[in-house]
């Protein structure tokens, strides 16, 4: 079966840097530049880490886990632009001059110090590097090795790999059904910081599934990360719900995995049928989706998305905690999706906004326009008429009030013979009410006048 | 202000915000800006002129503040608490912290009853007190109480969560109007002492909060022909309490100021959507081209502005008239229905257009309101554009979604075709699908939410109900296959209760089956598959009956389940004690008396020792070689007749070595009917006929 492999990029730097080899799973490429390496003037960690922020950025975006590997001889650098220098200046930072740390990324960052361990200059920087590891966020290191000899640097590196490099296993499971999976990429911890809290979750290595959503009421949620979900090549069985389960296994040992059901695979073929994603749990009030996907070359397979942490991650879908299916629940508790929040927004609300001289002139002028069609727009005038005034009340604006009273009484004078005889009265009527409840109840609701031609 | 930058994070000034008004006599004069109306430019000459309206300095504060309210609300519909408080004589507070009086509504409502500023009472002795420091005052009390957040995390500390802390970080934006510089100084410096004054209070108090940092914002106003005598101020720390910032500006402009900060105070960011083609109001036949201003978090644009800098300096611009920066997008006109698959989404966030009433902002909300959806497009240097953004509604809100731009670690995955299970090609993909089907997922109604407890784990459990049994391949199943025969068994039986008359039809499955058999009717397969064929009448059955066995012992979840189970074992015999002849008159029986079955408990339970094998029901694939064809007439040989011994089964083995004899060496000279397993397997008659040699 094919892995994913993961891919290196090298950066060397002094006062500047430079990208001596880009992303790449060419191991060989990285190797001969290793071998290139030149000496230049002065160590510039600050610069390094500005190239690494830009070089992942543009590469990969800002979504994608990164290990960041600073290899250093222990030495902060010397005169301007050292890492003392970079901490001391930290509070005084300009949007035009960041600290490049926290990265705009998730990423780890482990800082290799070839140094003897009691290397007077790194005894000193020691606190330094430290300092830019806790700043980055993520449980990286401050390795050393035990002596400068090329066995214990081998093996610290050695050492460094297996910690970086450990994948992802877990269990997928849907009640007794379940199959080992490894994720790729691996989860990194997410912190979320919220107002008053600040919390880092861990994925769970049991992912549970708790329900099943149509694609198209999930819409496209914000993703924390993105895994692919690979059923685990293990020794194991796969799939042992109950001790009752047939055992095909046992007359071919030697078959191959690919022959031997599993769960993943069935929840695939599914869920891409159905059109559905199952909601999963990733931890204590964390949720995920897991659902078909095929990239451009039409090789699909089972994605695992990991939304925000807690339960309100989809405004639409409502509170994940407390979905249910309609068995469980009576008649008029069930509710749909999309979930609509309680209030409206300002957009959908067709309220009042005369800040741009436009918005007044057209709400005017809609009144104007019902005006002349009068009687059969009286509804119409009135309406706008009140949300007018409304308006105009809480804004202090009585100018405005006093004004459209003086504009409908020109209109009245200015009304074609062919006009109906009840616009003049009610024109006449609005002026007149507009000018004497400007010190009324805001909620003061003006009503058509009663003639002959609407009293029906 | 050397905070952290996760204490930044976690207590910002905007969680708490309070407008303070100056409502004093001032603010009743006119801004001097008339408002223009074309249309009554074009009347006819009798047409007397509307003397000029202009809005007052109070008009203009308070449509400004109402502005910037609209804006967080929009974006933050909980959380980002704003109060207002308007000052003349007396400070008049129109609503609390309370999330229920957090609305446009309830604020503008207050603005109504609080009216127009008072006329100056030259008569009053004493003579009023005109300042808008009665509501500054007023505000640092209010910035004291606890918001229901803060008050929640207050409790979280006195119950002794040592991990946490409060720091109470807020903000006052107050738009007066000041003499002076000096003027302006002495009014910053009172508020310092006043603030100060708060704390040494709060410190003695449970009721205050102390209030850790104040940022005072204030806009200096005027009318617009007049020259202000105070000057800017930029941010300053006046106190370890206390930044402070002046903004002078002209009444009809502290919206323009207001959305520059607001930017600022909230993190936002400005996205204008060019090209959205709309139909001329005027002329319906054809359209142009308009632009639509939103505001959104900043972070939306993380990923495309500090990603290639070529390409973000081209589409970053200062709006015009204003000091902020804007990107400007393409609209990319929607081709299919985007909705109907996951998009890769790095962020999203509300969205609110600066211009609400704008035609083309009310064009591009309805269009979004109305379930579509818009990809933005952003040009690249190195030629070609890439989709950066989606603006989509969901529940009548418009959210921006942030779409990965970025190359992928997942290039060139493997299909899961490749992996474990991947060769597997019988899986049950339809009966998973039902399975899908009966576990959807529905939110409550609102109304209904606060009360009820977390339903997630009660989900789980159905799951692990409803997979009790359930084989993944259909080769590695008989009765799943056997649904007209056995339905609605599974269904029935994986619910957590079951109704009396859902056992009556359970039983009336298990004695339909067992009628069947005793008329040798074979079990039809719909869709029969190649692994399937050649299998005998008496193996069917005694498949279908272990493994309905294993389906109901492994459904025992009340006492109604267990009597269906209890149903299954007393009418089918596993066990070898039980020699009835005559199953079908029994199940005959029992039909006509079904309420009154009284289970036996007693035979029950030997019944139970007896099936309590560990032995499973096995596939129809590997199915032993044919057993014995007297396991139909003597019942006592079947695999379930414990304990066998080696004899037994050497004895049974060797009866299935007399077989009759071929019929052609027989002497009655019948007729011999050739491949009688063929014509069954072809039959889909009723009757299974000839499948004994005559």
């Amino acid at each position: 079966m094919k892995t994913i492999s993961k891919y290196i990029l090298l950066i060397a730097f002094s006062s500047l840097y430079e990208e001596k080899c880009p992303f790449t799973r060419d191991y060989n490429a990285i190797k001969v530049e290793l071998q290139k390496l030149d000496d230049f003037d002065k160590t510039c960690i600050e610069t390094a880490l500005h190239g690494v922020n830009q070089l992942v950025l543009s590469e990969w975006g800002n979504n994608t886990a990164c290990q960041i590997i600073l290899v250093t001889d222990g030495n902060t650098g010397v005169g301007p632009m050292t890492l003392g220098e970079s901490f001391a200046t930290l509070n005084h930072r300009t949007s035009s001059n960041p600290f490049p740390l926290p990265f705009a990324f998730p990423a780890k960052l482990h800082v290799v110090c070839i140094a003897p361990p009691d290397d007077s200059s790194l005894i000193k920087s020691k606190s330094l590097y430290q300092r830019l590891v806790d700043i980055s966020g993520y449980d990286g290191s401050v390795l050393i090795p035990d002596n400068l000899s090329e066995n214990s640097v081998v093996s610290m590196f050695q050492k460094l790999a297996e910690d970086m490099y450990t994948s992802f296993r877990g269990v997928l499971k849907c009640g007794n059904l379940e199959s080992r999976i490894v994720l790729s990429p691996a989860p990194v911890p997410y912190t979320k910081v919220t107002d008053f809290d600040c919390q880092t979750n861990v994925l769970s290595e049991l992912i549970e599934v708790c329900g099943f959503i149509p694609i198209s009421d999930v819409g496209s949620p914000m993703a924390v990360s993105r895994h692919l979900i690979l059923p685990a090549t293990s020794n194991n069985k796969e799939n042992i719900p109950l001790n009752a389960e047939i055992d095909l296994t046992t007359d071919d040992d030697s078959a191959d995995e690919g022959k031997i059901p599993s769960f993943c695979v069935l929840l695939h073929g599914a869920l891409k049928v159905e059109n559905m994603a199952a909601l999963v749990t990733l931890g204590e009030s964390w949720y995920g989706f897991i659902y078909s996907w095929a990239d451009s070359k039409k090789k699909s397979n089972l994605m695992l998305t990991a939304l925000t942490p807690g339960a309100d991650a989809i405004p639409w879908l409502g509170d994940l905690n407390r979905l249910d299916t309609p068995d469980n629940l009576s008649q008029e508790q069930v509710g749909s999706f999309p979930v609509r929040p309680s209030e409206k927004r300002s957009y959908s609300q067709n309220g009042v906004v005369w800040i741009r001289q436009a918005g007044l002139q057209s709400d005017i002028q809609k009144i104007l326009r019902h005006a002349r069609k009068l009687p059969e727009k009286t509804q119409q005038f009135y309406k706008e008429l009140n949300r007018l005034r409304k308006a105009a009340m809480s804004l202090g604006f009585f100018d405005l009030l006093t004004g459209l009273a003086y504009i409908f009484e020109q209109e009245c004078t200015q009304l074609p013979g062919s006009a109906h005889p009840d616009c003049a009265l009610q024109l006449t009527h609005a002026a007149d009410v507009l000018r004497k409840t400007q010190n009324k109840d805001f909620k003061y609701v003006i009503v058509p006048l009663q003639t002959n031609y609407n009293s029906t | 202000m050397a905070f952290s930058y996760t204490n930044s994070k976690m207590f910002p000034a905007n969680h708490k915000t309070i407008f303070v008004l100056d409502h004093t006599p001032y603010f009743g004069i006119s801004c001097e800006s008339p408002i223009e109306f074309e249309f009554l430019k074009s009347r006819t000459p009798g047409f007397i002129p509307l003397s000029p309206i202009s809005k007052s300095l109070w008009t203009c504060s308070v449509e400004s503040a109402i502005e910037y309210c609209r804006i967080v609300w929009d974006l933050f519909p909980q959380g980002k608490l704003i109060r207002f408080f308007a000052s003349d004589a007396v400070a008049h507070i129109m609503n609390t912290w309370s999330p229920g009086q957090q609305n446009l509504n309830h604020v503008m409502n207050g603005m109504s009853l609080i009216g127009v500023p008072p006329s100056p009472n030259l008569r009053s002795q004493p003579p009023q007190d005109f300042t808008v420091v009665h509501g500054l005052r007023a505000a640092i009390d209010a910035l004291g109480e606890c918001t229901d957040l803060q008050l929640e995390n207050r409790k979280a500390i006195a119950l002794g969560d040592g991990s946490l802390k409060l720091l109470n970080k807020c903000r006052i934006i107050c738009i007066t109007s000041a003499r002076d510089n000096d003027s302006m100084k002495r009014l910053q410096e009172i508020f310092n002492n006043c603030l100060h004054a708060h704390n040494k209070v709060a410190a003695g108090s449970d009721r205050f909060l102390p209030i850790d940092h104040c940022h005072l914002v204030i806009i200096h106003t005027f009318p617009v022909n007049i020259e202000s005598q105070v000057t800017p101020q930029p941010p300053r720390n006046l106190s370890s309490l206390l930044t402070t910032e002046v903004h002078p500006i002209k009444a009809p402009l502290i919206s323009n100021k207001l959305s520059s900060l607001i930017l600022e105070h909230y993190d936002l960011a400005s996205t204008t959507v060019t090209g959205i083609p709309m139909k001329e109001e005027q002329n319906a036949s054809s359209s142009a081209n308009y632009d639509v201003e939103i505001y959104h978090s900043k972070d939306a644009h993380t990923a495309i502005l500090k990603g290639n800098a070529s390409d973000s300096s081209a589409i970053r611009t200062i709006k015009e008239g204003m000091e902020y920066e804007t990107v400007t997008l393409k609209w990319c006109t929607p081709r299919g229905c985007t909705s109907s698959e996951l998009q890769n989404c790095t962020s999203m966030y509300r969205i609110t257009p600066v211009e609400v009433n704008s035609r083309p902002s009310l064009c591009l909300i309805n269009f979004l309101l109305n379930g579509r959806s818009v990809m933005l497009e952003m040009p690249r240097k190195a030629g070609g554009k890439i989709t950066s953004h989606l603006l989509a509604s969901h529940g009548g809100e418009i959210f921006i979604h942030t779409l990965c731009t970025a190359r992928s670690v997942l290039e060139d995955p493997p299909s899961i075709s490749e992996g474990c299970g991947g060769r597997v090609t019988d899986y049950r993909i339809t009966d998973f699908g039902l399975l899908i089907q009966q576990n959807r997922l529905v939110p409550l109604k609102s109304n209904y939410n606060s009360d009820v407890p977390n339903s997630i784990q009660k989900m789980k459990a159905r799951l692990s109900r409803h997979t009790k049994y359930w084989p993944l391949t259909i080769s590695s199943t008989l009765i799943f296959n056997l649904k007209n025969y056995i339905d609605p068994i599974p269904s029935i039986i994986t619910k957590e209760k079951i109704t009396d008359d859902e056992v009556v039809q359970c039983k009336q499955v298990i004695y339909n089956l067992i009628s069947l058999e005793a008329k040798h009717e074979p079990l039809h397969l719909p869709n029969v598959g190649q692994r399937t064929k050649g299998q005998k009448r008496e193996e069917q059955y005694k498949i279908m009956w272990n493994e309905l066995e294993t389906l109901l012992k492994n459904n025992c979840h009340s006492d109604n389940h267990k009597a269906v189970y209890t149903c299954l074992v007393e009418c089918h015999k596993f066990s070898p004690d039980d020699n009835d002849k005559v199953e079908l008159d029994q199940a005959l029986r029992e039909l006509d008396q079904l309420a009154k079955i009284e289970p036996d408990m007693q035979r029950a339970s030997v019944i139970r020792a007896t099936t309590d094998s560990p032995m499973s029901p096995p596939p129809l694939t590997s199915i032993a070689p044919p057993l014995s064809r007297t396991v139909l007439t003597n019942r006592s040989g079947g695999i379930y007749s414990t304990p066998r011994s080696l004899y037994d089964i050497f004895t049974s083995q060797d009866k299935v070595k007399h077989r009759p004899d071929f019929a052609g060496r027989t002497e009655d000279n019948s007729v011999a009917k050739l491949y009688p397993n063929l014509k069954t397997e072809n039959d889909r008659g009723p009757r299974g006929e000839g499948m004994e040699v005559e």
